[in-house]
């Protein structure tokens, strides 16, 4: 307010118009939508400490995922022969790793059964989480995106082979899919993994594209273009996809949190990217010693949930401001 | 209704074999195939390419692509779902010894899973905005978060540290000889699958009770005098099971994907545990025929759930 008085004062002949604090109106906006659905906020809030966690993941670790933690055996004799090494073998090692430790001060989350901190495993594990979430999802929009527009636009026999292999796909559990992909390779890296679960994604991101597409096209705007002699590809391009915007950011991030659980899932069978650490595995793994040592799985259980949870309420909340027509897809 | 019917079995037949072909352009892109592992194991000495070469005849691998599509898509036609490499059985006997075990665990999910969601939806509709409708709304959305092994994990540590049931590990005895044991071996399993499968029914179901408890009939049934709980059940459930229905399948795929995490987790020799091993050992032709035996289960049950849906809601006409 008080810029546009000076502004105004400078130059009294010519009105200009009051400059806008743009940013102060989005927040407030975001405010005021954030109140509206608390469910939606909280949603969101987890997702951003979970981004942070991945970013800033090498400076929040504290330690490194992968180092073992160990201390000086007090037992340890140098000068023991192999006499008494056999009749007691604790004196044979110079160090003792620290082997399913509760948490404490040193470890906030314990150390799992090779001695290592589960809090730092947990951070980096966020990483793929994230990355795996986000790229499966940018997989399964801009593909479905692509053939939905062209699907729905067009029709006829292309659309109507496309609807039948999405059928096809759709058919499949996913989870027995995602088996037939994610082995296609002997050793499954992040790549394969993230193709794998944006192809699933793309089923249900062409329906829902395709949806939208057809409505859109019933427009008038879309009948006037044709009549000037707009061709198929520019009102595609110009006059349909602007208007499904909604419909695709919607998609996108209405399944991130499915792809994090999805990837949970094999890295728990065992078939996630094989050198990284990821939470399901994790879990895996916590489940050798699970009755006196719990806390690898519960820790990284409980973080697999949290993440799916505010990637899923962001999502039902941009879902519910966007695009309402789309609940209960 | 038997031309719709029509229709849509010749559409799912045109599915199935997107799928089979899926199926096997998918196992057969596969870079180690079995024959290369074969004779790599054991034959140190011997020329590793005469070995390759003589397991790839042995097993049909040394044909044109195109040859083993159609030996193999001709298998599937008469009802043949191929041969173990490894235990030289065919997949039907292989599966036959596993499929009891999978549907007991699959039917019990489901019963689960529909008897949790059902009345949560209901309940949390009918009570909307009330604390019940909070804590219920809730339950749906962590059952939808969290991922089937870590329920099927928090239920074991609870059962261990409490000794509940008394579960005892050892022998999986099957539901006719010895119901109550197994009850109790499938205990934990078949609430973690419950509860994850019943988690989008709930919210689902929830939508549709709101929906529908705003319709005139609804008002209608009130004025007429008749209890709250007819309404809900004889006007409102009913209407609102509709959508429900056709989610159905949805439904029905992810219990299927939850079961073959579970047969994996509690060592239940079933159909999932079953793929789960074909496919770490690139025993491909087991893997196909269960992978595509399982997709024509899904789709079938999809089309019964669409003549289903069809017949029950005479709105809806087939064309």
């Amino acid at each position: 307010m008080a810029q546009s008085q000076t502004t105004q004062a400078a130059a009294p002949a010519v009105y200009i118009p009051p400059v806008q604090n743009v940013w102060g109106k989005r927040l407030k906006h975001l405010g005021r939508v954030a109140r509206r659905n608390k469910l939606g906020a909280f949603g969101m809030v987890i997702v951003i400490f979970i981004l942070g966690m991945a970013i800033l993941s090498p400076w929040v670790a504290r330690y490194d995922d992968n180092e073992p933690f160990q201390t000086a055996n007090p037992r340890y004799n140098p000068t023991a022969n192999p006499l008494d090494i056999a009749q007691d073998p604790g004196i044979s090692t110079p160090f003792i790793l620290d082997r399913f430790e509760a948490p404490s001060w040193d470890h906030w989350f314990g150390t799992d059964q090779f001695g290592r901190d589960i809090y730092a495993r947990i951070v980096v594990g966020s990483q793929l989480a994230v990355i795996i979430g986000i790229g499966a999802s940018i997989i399964a929009v801009a593909s479905g995106t692509a053939v939905g527009l062209i699907s729905g636009y067009l029709g006829g026999w292309f659309d109507t082979i496309i609807q039948r292999i999405v059928d096809a796909i759709q058919a499949f559990p996913g989870l027995v899919l995602l088996l037939l992909l994610a082995s296609l390779l002997d050793e499954p890296n992040i790549p394969l993994t993230v193709g794998a679960l944006g192809f699933l994604g793309f089923a249900t991101s062409v329906r829902i594209v395709r949806a939208s597409v057809l409505s859109v096209s019933q427009m008038t705007y879309v009948e006037a273009a044709r009549a000037y002699g707009s061709t198929d590809w520019r009102i595609m391009a110009r006059h349909v996809f602007p208007n499904i915007t909604a419909s695709v950011l919607v998609v996108f991030s209405i399944s991130i949190g499915a792809y994090i659980l999805a990837e949970a899932s094999l890295s728990f069978l065992g078939l996630g990217p094989g050198d990284k650490t990821t939470w399901g595995k994790m879990v895996n793994s916590g489940r050798n010693a699970l009755e006196l040592h719990p806390w690898e799985s519960l820790f990284a259980g409980t973080f697999i949930t949290l993440a799916v949870l505010g990637f899923n309420l962001a999502g039902d909340a941009l879902r519910d401001e966007l695009d309402p027509r789309l609940r209960g897809r | 209704m038997t031309n719709y019917i029509m229709r849509r079995v010749l559409l799912n037949v045109i599915v199935l074999w997107i799928v089979a072909t899926l199926v096997f352009l998918g196992t057969h892109a596969l870079p180690s195939d079995y024959a290369t592992r074969r004779a790599a194991a054991g034959f140190e000495q011997v020329d590793q390419t005469e070995a390759i070469r003589l397991a790839k005849k042995e097993l049909g691998l040394d044909k044109p692509l195109w040859q083993q599509y159609t030996i193999f898509m001709g298998e599937l036609v008469t009802g043949d779902l191929g041969k173990s490499y490894e235990t030289r059985r065919s997949t039907w006997a292989e599966l036959k010894e596993r499929l009891p075990a999978t549907l007991e665990l699959g039917t019990m999910i489901a019963i689960t899973s529909f008897l949790i969601a059902i009345p949560v939806g209901v309940i949390s509709a009918v009570r909307q905005n009330t604390w019940i409708d909070y804590v219920l709304r809730g339950f749906a959305i962590l059952a939808v978060a969290t991922p089937v092994f870590f329920v099927a994990i928090l239920m074991s540590l609870i059962v261990l540290k409490y000794d509940l049931f008394k579960i005892d590990i050892v022998g999986a005895p099957h539901m006719w000889s010895d119901p109550a044991a197994a009850m109790k071996l499938y205990i934990i399993p078949v609430l973690a699958g419950g509860i994850s499968g019943a988690g989008g029914t709930m919210r689902l179901l929830r939508s549709q009770m709101l929906e529908v408890m705003r319709q005139d009939y609804i008002r209608t049934a009130r004025a007429k005098g008749m209890k709250d709980r007819a309404v809900y059940i004889k006007h409102a459930l009913k209407n609102a099971m509709l959508p429900v229905l056709t989610v159905m399948g949805l439904t029905i795929s992810g219990i299927v994907g939850g079961q073959v995490i579970l047969e994996a987790m509690f060592d239940i020799d079933g159909v999932g545990r079953f793929l789960l091993r074909r496919l770490t050992e690139r025993d491909f032709p087991p893997f196909q025929g269960t992978v595509f035996l399982i997709s024509m289960v899904v789709v079938t049950m999809n089309l019964l759930v669409d003549i289903a849906y069809a017949w029950l809601d005479p709105r809806i006409k087939y064309t």
